[in-house]
Formats: C-alpha cells, structure tokens, sequence
C-alpha cells in the first residue's frame, strides 16, 4: 500500500491523513466544490474534486470517488465514518477496482448493516439483544402490537440504521403514529431504506461500546470501553474512556462479548460494538449494533491504551499481523471527549451557519485537537455539523475533567455557534463529575443546566466591555459624520488617527 | 457619555438585562459603581481583551449593524448598547413602534418544510408540532410556542426556506 485515498472530508479526512504520513505512506483527499478551501484537501498529498455540494453528487457518488482512485493510481480507499463507510456495495466496488478496501470485508458489513439480521445472529451466538423484533414491522398497526407486547416506552429504529438517524422513542400507543412516520421517512432518506423495528427502550441505562481490532490472521483483540451515555437525540456529544460504571471483570467479560460478536461475522480491521448497560450491580448488558468502520469517538481509547487506531486500520488493511501477546490491556489513565458542533445549545441545538473569522484550538499538556476546521471556513448546511473534537488526557477522571474544563477555557471559535459552552456546563454538572449519569442525561437536566448558565459578574464585565467598544466605535464613527460638513477632516485618515491617538 | 446596555441570551427575546456604563475620560462607572476597565483589541481580529478591576479575560466581538454580538468562552450574546443621547431622540420622536409580541412562527434554521402538521383555522394548544422542517437530514419538528388560533400558512410541503422565514401565524385563541 502506496497511495491512499480518503473518500471523506472534515475531522475525520485529516486524521487519516495524519496516519498516512506517520506510516509512510501517501494521500489522496477528494473534496465537492464546497471544500476547495478546507483543511483535508491542503493536508493531503494529492487532491481531487468530485463534484457538487450536496453529498449525494460527490462524497456518495461511489463511481466519482472510484474514478478520482483511478486518476491518482491510489492502491487503497479508507472510508473514514458516514458517508459510504458502512455501504457494504462500496466496499465491493473498490475491491472490483483491484483497490484494497480499508476496513471489514464486505460481508461482514453486511451482516451487521442489516440491524434485524444482526440481531438474530447475535441471539444464534449467545449474546443479548435488547427486547424487540428481529426482523422489520409491517406497519405502524404491527409495531403497535409489538409494542403492547415488549411494554412502552419503545424505540423505532430504522433497519438500514446509524447515527441516530430514522430513530424516535414512542411513550404510548397515541404517540406511536407520528413516531412511525418519522422513523420511517427519516430512514428512508438517509438510508434510502424506510423498513423499521422495534426495541424496548431500557430507562436509565448507559451506552456503553467496545472497540474491537481484527487482523487477517485470526487474531481479534478488544481495547476496552468507551461511555457514550451524553447523547442528544441518539447522538453523542461526549465520551470518556474507561466508564465509570465498569471495573476489571466487567470489562473482560464485554471485552470477550464483542470480540464473539466480531468473529461472529468474519470481522477484520477496526469496529465498535454497542452496548445497552443496565443501571445498578447487576452488570447485564444487551446487544445494540456493531459498527464496522472507525468510530468518531475512537481517540479516548487511543489516549487510554496508548494505540493508534487508525495507523492500526492501515497495517491490517495492509495484511500486517496485530501486535498482541495474549495479555488482556488495560487503560492507563482516564480520557474525555467534547464534540465541538455547529449547533446552538441556547436554541435547541439548532445547526448553525458562517465562516469562521477566528480560531484559537487548546493546546498543552494532555490535550488533543482533532479538527477539521481552519479561518476562512464556510460552515454550511450540506454536511454534518461536527467541526472539531476535543480530546484530553488525565492520570485520573477528575484530573481529565479539570483538564477538559480547561482546555474548553481556551477554545475560541467566532463566526458559528457552537456546542462548546454546553459541555462546560456539563463539566461541572454534579451528574457527570460523579460520573452517576446516564441516557437520559440530557432530557432530564439540560434545560435547567442552560437556563442556569448566567453568572451576574460575567454579565457585568460583558456590559462594560460592549460599552467600551460602543464608546470606541462612536469615536471612530464621528470624524466622518463631522466630516459631511467640514472638509478639513472628511476622508483624512491620518487626522483620525491622530484623534483616535489622542483619546487613549 | 452613559450608555444603556441590554444583554440578552442567544437569538431569543428572552428576558435581556440592563446595566448602565458611563464612560467619562478614563473614568468607567457600572450602574453608579467605579470600575478600573480598559478594552484592547487584537488587530485583523475580532478579539478583544477586557481587564476590568484587575481581572484579564478575552473576548470576541463583532458589530452587525443593530448591536453587538460578544462570545465568552464559546456562548455568543446580543449586546445592545444605546447612549443617552440616541435614546433621549428616539423617545422624543415618539419611539418606534413597538411590535409587541408577534404570533408569526419563524424557521429557526434554512431547510425544507417536509410536512405541515395543522391547518388553517385550527386551534391548537402550546407545544403543538406545526411543521416539520429537515436540515441536515434530521426531521425537526417546530412547535407552537404559545395556545392559538392558526392564521395564516406561509408554506407547504417541500418549501425551501431559510433561517427566520414565516412559516405560520397564530391568532389569539378566542
């Protein structure tokens, strides 16, 4: 392997291309018309331009993608997160390309792309699955049926699902028709695949997944958990590494669950498996899905484990063993994760769009930027909003905790709102330094936390500070005004400089 | 000069707070009280840096034209600031009009109007989904924000809008 190709943009596109260079080995970024500018096309080696803004017409457009490879005699394709990451047909394609596909076998993505399937092969090999069915519901008449059956609240989730998306609980069997319809529509324009099941949704449990690696030498191994219970709408907003609520035994025994649940499928190269974990002693645990691709949140194991995962992908991919002695790992340290959004915490988390004017990232001891973000960026409506993440180190969880408070201290992003000033609320939100939270999180104290966000010093300092600058602006303003009807100082700007000089 | 300066949360009406800042010389007074401040700016950019009694913090601010927009630590307020003499003007030229609260439902993001969710005519009560908007291939379901009657649709299925487009107008419920 030569010459890889990176069939993704963003965050995600520069952290492969970062491996690629560790490796040795070369990049190809490919990038529609709204990227020309970002920073994984300058990163990269080589570039391509594959088309139009809107995904469909390039970053999904597997003949696009394949023939930018042929042009740049690219000898492999990593797929990086979303886009066609888990499109086992894509994976096909580049193999018929003669390209070597960075990730699972097509087979195996296939397997665990179809949710139903995937969850009678997992009751088959004696792992949990969460209460529900195992194959789609006909109707919303069927999935009400179900439902009277498993117990309310449920969960609808799209067959072909991912990423939260054509997913939508349900309390009752009034609510169930408009969830129905959402689940159902949502999946089928982000999956092109409307079919839908349903689960029983487990109150107060936490999201807990496990990281896998396979080799094609029949060596799997696991690095432990990452907890992914800060989710809003089904999507995460903040993972740690390890979990507060699994120890030693626990770990080895879903550590042994996932790496069954991988073999199950033939699997090879990185994947998570996703865990529902029930709250209290009890430590059951049940089947979620499996992702067969890099996971966003894959740096908190990196940091806790000291593995790059992505470089590992690589070596697989390119038939290279995994380096293990048999001896299970285990995490050093404790590693969070903020994800830095484009959405608005104080307006419903509302996507919010416009270019970037000024950045300053954190840096120091222990901390971790991996972005996808630079000045000049126009952030738009056509991809998804994750900008940045925000990755830190600690030798414990409340050392990582006061680093990432922190290190969100000296976060500086204008031009777009984001979700920062919502994770450091949450930084100091007793729930999650006590490490007790779970996947109701959000719902049950983010409105509180974000209404109680004003602190009266801080206000009084804004107020001063947008006078002083109102203050500053007349003063730069009224030369010009004074100068409609006075020659003398109308358009001098040494004169106003001279003025400006004088007031400070 | 005296300035009058409203904070208000993010984009919302929410409740906005008033201080009044005199700036005299290098003098600054907040609401009466003497403060040491000064407010220097990084050139080509939008930070500022504000010390105020001895304590250092920076800003970033921008003007758009109606008032100030100044993020701290990531959450981005709108600041506005009228002196005196501005506002002396205004409420001698009989104020503006106040537009009291208006029942028009705004997009609060640009999108595509998937389906509306009530008809004209129709009463309906707080927290009822009037449409549903896609962006970013999530469905979002906009609510009524207060008990009403629906007035006016400014959309249908499949509209394309943008960020602070009329969607529908809600009339008092009775």
């Amino acid at each position: 392997m030569k010459r890889v190709l990176i069939a993704n943009r963003g965050e995600i596109a520069v952290r492969v291309i970062r491996a690629c260079r560790e490796e040795g080995i070369e990049s190809v970024a490919v990038y529609s018309e709204a990227d020309r500018r970002s920073p994984h096309v300058a990163a990269a080696d080589m570039a391509v331009e594959i088309g139009p803004p809107p995904a469909a017409e390039s970053y999904l457009n597997i003949e696009r993608v394949l023939s930018a490879a042929r042009r740049t005699e690219a000898d492999a394709v990593h797929p990086g997160y979303g886009f066609l990451a888990e499109r086992a047909d894509f994976a096909e394609a580049v193999e018929a390309a003669g390209l070597t596909f960075v990730g699972p076998p097509p087979s195996a993505i296939r397997a665990m792309g179809e949710k139903t399937a995937a969850r009678r092969r997992m009751e088959e090999s004696g792992v949990s699955v969460v209460p529900g069915t195992t194959s789609p519901v006909a109707g919303p008449k069927e999935a009400a049926v179900v439902a009277a059956e498993i117990g309310y609240p449920v969960l609808l989730k799209a067959v072909a699902g991912g990423g939260g998306k054509g997913m939508r609980r349900a309390d009752s069997e009034r609510e169930l028709q408009g969830s129905f319809q959402q689940a159902t529509s949502e999946a089928m324009k982000a999956f092109g695949n409307g079919d839908i099941y349903v689960e029983r949704f487990i109150e107060h449990t936490r999201h807990v997944e496990i990281q896998v690696l396979a080799d094609t030498h029949g060596t799997t191994v696991h690095f432990g958990e990452r907890e992914c219970s800060i989710q809003r709408r089904h999507q995460k907003l903040i993972e740690e590494a390890p979990s507060p609520a699994v120890g030693p035994e626990l770990r080895e025994l879903m550590g042994a669950t996932a790496v069954r649940a991988a073999r199950a499928v033939g699997y090879v190269g990185a994947g998570t498996v996703e865990f529902l974990l029930e709250p209290g002693e009890s430590g059951n645990f049940y089947f979620l899905e499996m992702n067969t691709r890099i996971q966003v949140e894959h740096p908190v194991t990196e940091m806790v484990y000291g593995v790059d995962l992505v470089r590992q992908q690589l070596r697989i991919a390119a038939g290279a063993p995994i380096e293990a002695d048999g001896r299970s790992l285990e995490p050093k340290g404790h590693a969070i994760e903020c994800r830095i959004t484009s959405e608005d915490p104080f307006n419903d988390f509302l996507p919010d769009t416009g270019t970037i004017q000024y950045l300053n990232v954190p840096s120091g001891p222990g901390v971790r930027w991996d972005g996808g973000i630079a000045v000049g960026d126009d952030i738009g409506l056509y991809y998804d909003p994750l900008l940045a993440k925000l990755i830190v180190w600690g030798e414990t969880r409340a050392a990582a905790i006061g680093r990432m408070r922190r290190a969100l201290d000296e976060l500086v992003i204008v031009g777009v709102a984001t979700s920062q000033p919502f994770h450091r609320l949450v930084l100091e939100h007793e729930p999650f330094t006590n490490g007790s939270y779970d996947i109701g999180y959000l719902e049950q104290h983010g409105d509180a936390l974000l209404a109680a966000a004003d602190d009266a010093g801080e206000l009084e300092r804004i107020a001063v500070a947008a006078a002083l600058a109102e203050h500053q602006r007349m003063r730069i303003a009224s030369p010009q005004r004074i100068g409609a009807g006075d020659g003398r100082v109308a358009g001098s700007a040494w004169l106003r400089a001279a003025r400006l000089d004088g007031r400070r | 000069m005296k300035y009058e300066v409203t904070i208000g949360g993010g984009d919302g009406a929410g409740k906005g707070r008033l201080f009044v800042v005199e700036i005299d010389g290098d003098d600054v007074f907040l609401d009466g009280r003497r403060v040491v401040a000064r407010l220097d700016s990084l050139p080509e950019t939008p930070i500022r840096y504000l010390e105020v009694d001895g304590r250092t913090e920076s800003l970033a601010m921008a003007h758009d034209g109606h008032g100030w927009r100044v993020q701290v630590r990531g959450r981005v307020r709108a600041v506005g600031v009228v002196d005196e003499r501005t506002r002396r003007l205004r409420e001698l030229a009989g104020g503006e009009a106040k537009s009291g609260r208006s029942g028009v439902v705004k997009a609060p993001m640009p999108g595509m109007i998937l389906r509306l969710q009530v008809e004209r005519g129709q009463r309906i009560k707080v927290g009822v989904g009037l449409v549903v908007l896609e962006a970013m291939k999530m469905e979002n379901e906009i609510r009524a924000p207060q008990d009403g009657v629906v007035t006016q649709i400014y959309v249908e299925a499949g509209s394309v809008v943008e960020k602070g487009a009329p969607l529908v107008e809600l009339g008092p419920s009775s």
